[in-house]
């Protein structure tokens, strides 16, 4: 009973957070909070599992920001070339529990204000 | 009498019981008379509400959390085995599975059943001797349709993707699937059911923008009697066409959940499956 308690609460944390893709729990960001983080693009990195944006942030540290799969990221009006090193972004993430400078992407602007990406963006 | 005694023969010699023996290929004239009876499922297509945000987020979900609402649809958990009827084993492995952690284990792909249930553009490619169906994580099914049976037993071993026969029941694809491995073992996603499961499916284009199924599945060793998921697709043209490509940044660790950067890029490291 206790098993069944604790795998029925489990499966609530992961409702609660599903990733379309499932490549992984999304236990590890918070999904309350949103951070947003302003810098400097060092790499996007477009590659499965996951694409990520590599940022120098204003704060100094260097932030990882996970999105999904490139497939998703095509569907949804992104291209390999959508941010470039030297571009200056900014995002809105939920950020990871752990406190390290990561997190998994809500949305993107470019310098110029503009959100990038297409209808489910 | 005679034949029976060199059947006999043939058998106690081992001699294979399968594959079957080759039917002469149709004429081309014959093939495409039989390709022009055929359905016809152009397109990609994409389990029903379950488009993805660019941070891979379910769109469903990210509306019910923005909206404070229960999510109406969870398509991605309809064969995660909530709902199936387990019997006492089934349950012991539902249970040990919540304790294994969510990485992706082995996969690089979802496996059969998962891969009619992924988020995962999905393409169906009917021909006159088979059904294709390929996803864009590179699971590939072949379900023959040209009568030929499934292995027999000594010819036959679990695979992640099984061994599938199909014949068309008008417009609807009835497919037969056994030989599956536990879908567990290669995909934390994937229903803990026996080798021994069996898969009986359902498909019909309903309109040129959807497409319904149903799963039947029973497992004796797992389940207390049969378990039907049932499954939809809408046409979904913003993918724009099939791209496959490898996994190789992969940065999720099972028991140290983490998007650090790679592991060559951090004095000391390795890079993690």
């Amino acid at each position: 009973m206790r098993n069944t308690f604790a795998w029925a609460a489990a499966l609530c944390l992961s409702l609660a957070a599903a990733p379309a893709d499932a490549h992984h729990s999304m236990a590890m960001f918070d999904m309350s909070k949103t951070v947003t983080v302003s810098g400097t693009v060092k790499e996007f990195q477009w590659t499965n599992p996951h694409c990520y944006i590599q940022v120098l942030g204003k704060d100094g540290k260097e932030w990882s920001m996970e999105m999904g799969a490139p497939m998703y990221l095509y569907s949804n009006g992104w291209r390999p070339k959508s941010v470039k090193p030297g571009d200056q972004i900014t995002a809105r993430l939920y950020p990871l529990r752990d406190g390290k400078p990561g997190g998994v992407v809500i949305d993107v602007k470019t310098a110029d204000g503009k959100i990038l990406g297409g209808k489910r963006a | 009498m005679r034949a029976v005694t060199i059947a006999a023969l043939l058998l106690s010699a081992g001699a294979p019981a399968w594959p079957p023996a080759h039917a002469e290929d149709a004429s081309p004239a014959a093939r495409q008379a039989a390709f022009a009876k055929l359905p016809y499922w152009p397109g990609l297509w994409l389990t029903e509400h379950d488009e993805s945000t660019i941070g891979g987020l379910s769109v469903a979900q990210i509306e019910a959390r923005e909206s404070g609402k229960a999510a109406e649809h969870n398509p991605a958990l309809s064969l995660f085995g909530f709902a199936a009827p387990w019997n006492e084993e089934g349950k012991k492995r539902q249970a040990a599975r919540m304790n294994q952690g969510n990485g992706n284990r082995t996969a690089e792909g979802w496996g059969y059943p998962m891969m009619m249930n992924a988020a995962a553009p999905l393409q169906f490619l009917i021909t006159p001797e088979e059904v294709l169906m390929i996803n864009a994580y590179r699971d590939v099914r072949h379900i023959r349709t040209d009568g030929s049976p499934h292995p027999g037993p000594d010819d036959i071993w679990p695979t992640v993707w099984g061994d599938s026969v199909g014949h068309w029941d008008g417009d609807t694809l009835v497919i037969d699937t056994i030989g599956v491995r536990n879908p567990n073992v290669y995909f934390h996603g994937g229903p803990p059911l026996s080798d021994d499961a069996h898969y009986v499916e359902k498909l019909h284009m309903v309109s040129p923008d959807r497409i319904e199924g149903e799963i039947t599945i029973t497992d004796p060793a797992t389940l207390t009697g049969p378990w039907t998921v049932k499954l939809a697709w809408t046409r979904d043209d913003s993918f724009g066409r099939m791209i496959h490509d490898a996994f190789t940044n992969d940065r999720t660790d099972n028991e140290n959940a983490t998007i650090a950067p790679p592991a060559d890029e951090q004095p000391g490291g390795e890079k993690g499956e």
